[in-house]
């Protein structure tokens, strides 16, 4: 792994207080991330993991530990990095355009400067006739890539994407993916993205880390060994479903799960290897 | 066999009356309602003709079109002060509403203070409370503007409230991760977020300030159509009191119609189409 550490976090933690109860949301999380490495955190749903993003974000409080980016502490959200959420957040009222444009307005830089490059990055995601419609007038995944092209106007150095495309079907998520790979191979920034699909995070990531529930903590981490520019196929190779079915048995394992359930998945994984090879 | 062949039968029957079918169906939120309204005026004329109706007691539909006509000059004269009226405490009922649903959603103190106070004065039967204002402002204009102000703005705030409670919480989110000021997070995403909301109040706003422009002019006004059907009703001129209520139709109807062509302009901004 590269020296240079950009994100660094330390002994993080997170407890939520509800009345007299009180619940660890992330507990003790510790890893570090180079500039440009692409890093999936990888967990069952409720696991914290979202937590955890948006704590990086600035956007959550923290309990106890530290985050540091590009060398300075935490201390609330900065304009050097972009989030995207599970949904598209879109604002019904404006046109793909001025969804994209949202974060200029916000930030209040020279709209007319970022315009040329808001319909550049329209057109890198295909949407380049689709610049003026509303976002009632566009698809699901239509949506979302909208939602990557608005945090990718503002240039950030660091993009925290949490679930973004779980919302949507199969197959707009196998494009979204590929549309993604594309898009990093243009735009190369530092990201952490949140997603429960183990195949997603093989595919998209440099480097996954594995999440699991009680304790909220990272049990694996994992170096991905893909070249890039990578794309769809590499989900055929023994060599994914191998790492695909390491990283399900940590995550069953992490849950307590491993004994009885997690047998039959981790079988059939073995059979499709063996088909394959 | 016969049962099959109904089945196939159908859907070409219904293809072929496909064109008559549709401009019928086009029609029909316009034309069943003015048709039945007519039949419903046919119905009463016929009524108050053959059962020898005094026009005292219930004039016909044709007695008060005559009124109309021969008294229009008169009734346009009140009907000015009862529609700027009704316009202006619309008005001050949607500021005075989107206000207090500001205050009440941004400060949890002001919130404590005044939402069940606000709600404990729905309670009372605001027409009760009319009498008050023309001893503490009179019989002015003002009077009847305060009192129509203070029966309509409540739905305002209910239904702004609603809206700004509404906004997506990632909306908020994004807006957070930006740097966005409270006022930018406001401005470019929570108001226009609560907007279609607001709208919904506000057409029950209108339709009230309307009624309390009335009520005020019963009370406490010397001109005014809710004026000019108390003078008709004293001297009995019962066509005279039909044909004010016509004028009342026709403001109430402009008035929520331009309060409606702009919520249905709010929402197409919306939908882009």
């Amino acid at each position: 792994m590269s020296v240079e550490r950009y994100v660094t976090v330390s002994n993080l933690r997170k407890v939520y207080r509800t009345g007299a109860e009180t619940v660890e949301a992330v507990s003790s999380v510790s890893f570090t991330v180079p500039r440009g490495q692409f890093v999936a955190i990888l967990g069952p749903s409720g696991c914290g993991k979202s937590t955890l993003l948006m704590m990086v974000g600035g956007l959550e409080t923290v309990t106890s530990g530290s985050i540091e980016i590009g060398g300075t502490p935490m201390t609330g959200p900065r304009t050097s990095i972009g989030v995207m959420f599970q949904d598209p957040t879109l604002l019904p009222w404006k046109s793909a355009l001025d969804n994209v444009l949202f974060p200029i307005r916000v930030l209040k830089r020279p709209l007319g400067e970022y315009r040329a490059r808001a319909r550049a990055l329209l057109e890198m995601v295909g949407l380049q006739d689709f610049a003026a419609k509303k976002p009632q007038q566009l698809s699901g995944g239509m949506r979302q890539r909208v939602a990557i092209c608005r945090a990718l106007v503002y240039d950030p150095e660091l993009l925290l994407m949490d679930e973004p495309f779980s919302a949507l079907d199969a197959i707009t998520r196998d494009e979204m993916n590929e549309a993604l790979l594309d898009i990093w191979q243009r735009y190369t920034k530092t990201a952490l993205f949140v997603t429960h699909s183990i195949r997603e995070a093989v595919l998209l990531a440099d480097r996954v880390l594995v999440m699991t529930r009680r304790p909220a903590t990272v049990v694996e981490d994992l170096e991905i060994p893909f070249a890039r520019p990578r794309d769809m196929s590499i989900g055929d190779t023994p060599a994914f479903n191998e790492i695909c079915s390491h990283l399900r048995a940590k995550i069953e394992r992490g849950n307590g799960l491993g004994r009885r359930i997690g047998a039959a998945p981790e079988t059939s994984v073995a059979i499709s290897v063996r088909k394959a090879s | 066999m016969t049962v099959g062949d109904a089945a196939v039968g159908a859907p070409a029957r219904s293809a072929a009356s496909g064109t008559r079918g549709l401009d019928l169906a086009r029609f029909r939120p316009i034309a069943l309602p003015i048709a039945t309204a007519a039949a419903a005026l046919v119905v009463w004329e016929l009524v108050v003709v053959l059962l020898r109706i005094p026009t005292v007691l219930l004039p016909g539909p044709g007695d008060v079109a005559r009124e109309l006509v021969r008294d229009l000059p008169v009734l346009l004269r009140h009907a000015v002060p009862t529609g700027l009226e009704s316009l202006a405490s619309f008005a001050l009922a949607s500021a005075l509403g989107v206000a207090l649903a500001l205050a009440i959603t941004y400060s949890p103190l002001l919130r404590d203070m005044l939402y069940p106070n606000l709600v404990v004065f729905q309670l009372i039967p605001k027409i009760a409370l009319a009498p008050l204002f023309v001893i503490w402002l009179g019989i002015t204009s003002e009077s009847r503007l305060a009192y129509a102000t203070f029966i309509s703005f409540f739905p305002v705030v209910i239904s702004a409230m609603t809206g700004l409670a509404n906004t997506e919480r990632d909306a908020i989110r994004l807006c957070r991760s930006l740097t966005a000021s409270p006022w930018q997070t406001f401005l470019l995403v929570r108001f226009p977020f609560a907007l279609p909301y607001v709208f919904s109040g506000m057409k029950i706003a209108v339709t009230m300030a309307f009624i309390g422009v009335i009520v005020g002019e019963f009370i406490s006004a010397k001109a005014g159509l809710g004026f000019y059907i108390l003078d008709a009703g004293s001297r009995m001129e019962t066509a005279g009191i039909f044909a004010a209520i016509f004028v009342l139709c026709v403001i109430g109807l402009a008035l929520f119609g331009a309060v409606a062509g702009a919520e249905r302009l709010v929402r197409r901004w919306y939908r882009g189409y």
